[in-house]
């Protein structure tokens, strides 16, 4: 597989005036199954013969299983499996990053429950029903152990162990102190920096446990098939990760297993890695001899995956004439009771830290935690919202006491153009060719009124109103010249019909947002055909090629970048081909899209008569028997480049209430080329919902005496956004950057969790505009905010 | 017990526990599975079908209750493939991301239509508020239900 850069284009709007399709609004393939019902998702199947399964969850914190009785399950005609019915390998079930990088903890099913909801036995029966009373005929003795539920007590020597061993590739490594592992960067001299610094602040900051609430509940469906294998159908970000490591799990040859692609409920990183049930289905079905379908409920399902809870030490300290000099960062990850990324986590915070803004100085510490709660994965932003969140917090602060406007201190020190930005932690690196952070605070200053924003801590009566402002970014990909610890590379597959219509075959995912709609539009536009005639095709593992995962914001950029790769091979194949019917040279035939005769038709500048359809082509190639007009690759890009946002928030306090309502947002966004212009602004809207729940309502709190959540699960006690939360229409603007990416598909880049990360910190910044009080614990609930104006308007 | 009832205009009869719920009967004994489950609690939506015109949340309706009734679900809003209006709305004005919540959403906005043709931005923000996505914000959902009423126009 060879890097390859992708050819340069004329920046700006110069090079997209010739584009036809990309950055046109065109109607979503899925959207028409989609509004019938007609579209499936992996808990709308059924199979002949199939059983319904449900799991035997641990209902401590922490215990062991000292015996467990199944025969009355039995009885009732349940196939049921423990632990001792499972493979007994440590596994990660996220298999992104490389075996170095990949620390292995997790059991299928486990006799030592280190959280409320840890899977101890499974069952299947004929009907959900009959499996549900099996289970409850179980019976478990436990012994219960005792339990930590705080990151920093859980490092404390008297902490109880959650963890001897563990796995690092296939050596052992033992846990001490809880810690899953840690990570330590400098670059420079702080001590000296600090020490040449005007001004120093430091902060700690505590950020909340976020449920990813996506619409869909984990679910898996698996089939058998003879000789041995499985099909299944499951959430989950990446088809191929999924197979591998059911692979690693079973030893099933890599051949026999066929994970299928089907349309996933929104996932925002709950499924990059493997969810639990799709093993315990596999091991159920293989046990049964029977299909087996496996739906959690949404109270299984909240204690299944959670974000990472970050305390953040931050100090920062800059020279008076605003340059920033040094920066200082501890970040302790409660990751829960196993891990899933929590060594990435540690190197993608440090990158998300030092490509905001530039410091001279660095260090950086991270400390991955284990703690006896549900474990956490990626949630949309991958921890860069939470840093971001801190670090805008500190220069809103640090600018105030600089005295220097706080938008004009973000444009002297923000990380851009010809600077080197971490996409995923130190070992991927690019640098940054695209960057259009100046205009976006420009502009969205003056849409939202940034000027003429109250004094904070100034204003009186009931209802108080604030402006303020968060910038971030966030990696298209995690692509960089050089390996790096985190796989990242796409593959498609494009063949032309013999009618002139197109099959886009790949295993990247589209999780609602619209990467494969946007990645029809990037073939369209090379191929010179009408969108209508490219077809995204159901795949499979079994007829694609490796595609990591959709995660990383990497759809557009790079399954993009793959699927242009791929459409240039197919070209030049259809090219010759239409030179040898025409008589003329492949280099001198040009494509347009022809709607007329619904079709792309190669043709001669200038001279008339020798044109033909790519149908025409592909037909004459059957019948001349040249073969298939088609190609198959896979692909790199040489880089992962921030995509930039910036979002400009007014809000308003009700200081009776204690309630926050956003009600004016001014949104920009750098993507590069605007591919969909309709579904970017989407991304924005759903961004900043998620920022309004991040920074006012989400948390997942534990109960110390239960050792559950407080709200046990129930969707009633986990408020989100709702549409009445959300500012009117006409207050809600998004505006794009004029920049072109030269390493993206027709200049595009990334934008899924750019569209989210600095939304909170708006908020919160914008909170203290309107009220004069900082927050450094999220979420900013309304007892917080009342609490904080009856203490006097103290920073909390 | 035996049940029948009239399903997206045609006559249904199936087997149900007494205490099986309407969700589950469409999804799993119909195969109708446009309308999600996503909570099972009453707290989402997605799960809205209309009975008798109104809409209800089948994860919280019994079926045996549905005997001799009239339930519309998704699969019977489109007349073959002509879209209803609300449907070709929610496709046009990009309402639409990973879809689970949209048969929900688009059920819950008929009842709106037929209750008040001419809703304004707030009435359809308070009438769908019962509804949860996590994806769009929202945002072109309300526009689709309000370009649906010819409230507003089609965006460009
Ligand atoms: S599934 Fe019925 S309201 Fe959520
Ligand atoms: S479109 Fe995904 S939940 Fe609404």
């Amino acid at each position: 597989m060879a890097l390859e850069v992708l050819e340069r284009r004329p920046e700006g709007r110069v090079g997209r005036e010739a584009l036809t399709i990309v950055g046109r609004k065109t109607l979503r393939k899925d959207a028409v199954a989609k509004v019938t019902g007609r579209e499936l998702y992996a808990s709308d199947i059924t199979l002949p013969n199939m059983l319904y399964a449900r799991v035997l969850k641990s209902p401590y914190p922490h215990a062991r299983v000292k015996s467990i009785d199944v025969s009355k399950a039995v009885e009732m005609g349940a196939v049921v499996i423990t632990s001792q019915d499972v493979p007994q390998v440590l596994f990660n079930p996220r298999l992104v990053s490389i075996p170095e990088a990949t620390y292995k903890d997790w059991r299928v099913l486990t006799d030592r429950p280190l959280f409320v909801g840890e899977p101890i036995a499974a069952v299947a029966a004929e009907t959900e029903e009959l499996a549900q009373r099996a289970l409850e005929a179980i019976k478990v003795e436990y012994e219960r152990l005792p339990a930590v539920f705080d990151a920093i007590e859980s490092m404390k020597p008297e902490a109880p162990k959650l963890h001897e061993t563990i796995i690092l590739k296939d050596r052992e490594v033992k846990v001490e102190r809880n810690v899953a592992c840690r990570l330590e960067i400098a670059e420079g001299d702080v001590e000296k920096g600090f020490k040449e610094a005007d001004v120093v602040i430091e902060r700690e900051f505590r950020t909340n446990r976020r449920y990813h609430n996506q619409l869909e509940t984990k679910a898996v469906v698996v089939n058998l098939e003879p000789g041995g294998g499985v099909t299944i159908w499951c959430t989950t970000q990446t088809i191929h990760n999924t197979r591998l490591l059911i692979h690693e799990i079973f030893g099933i040859p890599m051949n026999k297993i066929n994970v299928k692609k089907i349309s996933l409920g929104g996932s925002f990183g709950s499924s990059i890695h493997t969810n639990i049930i799709v093993p315990i289905a596999v091991a159920l079905a293989l046990k049964a001899g029977r299909p087996v379908k496996l739906v959690y409920t949404r109270e299984e399902d909240m204690h299944d995956h959670v974000s990472f809870q970050m305390i953040f030490r931050l100090k920062l300290g800059a020279k008076r004439d605003g340059r920033l000099v040094a920066g200082q960062l501890q970040a302790i990850v409660d990751i829960g009771a196993h891990q899933i990324q929590a060594y990435p986590i540690l190197g993608v915070i440090a990158g998300w830290w030092v490509s905001l803004y530039k410091l001279p100085h660095v260090k950086y510490e991270g400390i991955a935690v284990y703690t006896n709660k549900v474990p956490s994965c990626a949630f949309r932003g991958y921890g860069n919202p939470q840093t971001t969140w801190a670090v805008e917090t500190l220069i809103d602060e640090l600018a105030e006491k600089l005295g220097i406007d706080p938008l004009e201190f973000r444009l002297m020190n923000y990380v851009g153009e010809g600077d080197i930005f971490w996409g995923q932690g130190p070992t991927v690196k690019t640098v940054i060719r695209s960057c259009g952070v100046e205009e976006l605070l420009r502009r969205g200053a003056e849409l939202i009124g940034w000027h003429r924003r109250p004094k904070p801590g100034q204003q009186k009566g009931r209802f108080r109103r604030g402006i303020g402002m968060g910038r971030g970014f966030h990696t298209s990909s995690a692509g960089s010249p050089v390996p790096g610890s985190v796989i990242d590379y796409s593959g498609a597959m494009i063949k032309i019909n013999e009618d002139g219509t197109i099959d886009y075959i790949t295993a990247l995912m589209d999780h609602g947002g619209g990467s494969l709609e946007a990645i029809a539009k990037i073939i369209a536009e090379e191929l010179g055909v009408p969108l209508e005639n490219v077809n995204i095709i159901t795949a499979d593992t079994q007829t694609t090629v490796y595609d990591v995962c959709t995660h990383a914001s990497r759809g557009v950029y790079a399954g993009g970048a793959t699927a242009l790769k791929v459409a240039r091979q197919v070209k030049q194949k259809l090219l010759e081909m239409a030179a040898k019917i025409l008589d003329t040279y492949p280099h001198a035939l040009r494509i347009r899209p022809d709607p007329k005769r619904g079709q792309g038709v190669i043709y001669v500048e200038g001279i008339e008569g020798k044109e033909i359809t790519i149908g025409e082509v592909a037909m004459t190639a059957r019948h001349k028997n040249w073969g298939t007009i088609a190609a198959v690759d896979s692909h790199r890009t040489e880089a992962g480049p921030p995509h930039f946002t910036a979002y400009f928030v007014e809000v308003e306090v009700d200081t009776e209430t204690g309630i926050v309502k956003p009600i004016r947002v001014v949104a920009g966004a750098d993507i590069g080329t605007v591919i969909n212009p309709d579904l970017a602004r989407g991304q924005i809207h759903g961004g900043f919902a998620m920022g309004m729940g991040m920074a006012l309502l989400e948390d997942t709190p534990y109960d110390p005496d239960t050792g559950d959540l407080v709200n046990r699960g129930f969707l009633v006690d986990y408020k989100t956004a709702s549409a009445p939360d959300m500012p009117r229409l006409k207050d809600f603007t998004v505006f794009f950057a004029e920049t072109y990416e030269p390493t993206g598909p027709f200049g595009a880049k990334g934008l899924g969790e750019g569209a989210f990360n600095p939304a909170a910190a708006a908020i919160a910044n914008a909170i203290y505009n309107a009220i004069g009080v900082r927050f450094y614990e999220l979420p900013i609930t309304p007892e917080k905010i009342l609490q904080a104006l009856r203490g006097g308007g103290e920073n909390v | 017990m035996e049940i029948e009832f009239t399903l997206n205009g045609v006559r249904k009869r199936v087997q149900v526990e007494p205490n099986e719920l309407l969700l589950n009967v469409l999804r799993e004994k119909l195969y109708m599975t446009g309308t999600k489950y996503g909570c099972g609690i009453g707290e989402c939506g997605a799960c809205t079908v209309l009975l008798d015109g109104e809409p209800v949340l089948s994860c919280l309706v019994l079926a045996a209750d549905v005997d001799g009734r009239e339930v519309t679900t998704i699969e019977g809003l489109a007349r073959g493939e002509e879209l209803d209006e609300v449907q070709k709305a929610f496709v046009e004005e990009g309402a639409v991301q990973c879809g689970f919540c949209t048969p929900g959403f688009i059920i819950t906005a008929k009842s709106l239509l037929m209750e008040n043709p001419n809703p304004s931005e707030e009435e359809v923000r308070e009438y769908i508020k019962g509804n949860l996505c996590r994806c769009t914000g929202y945002m072109n959902i309300v526009k689709a239900i309000l370009r649906a009423a010819g409230v507003i126009p089609q965006t460009p």
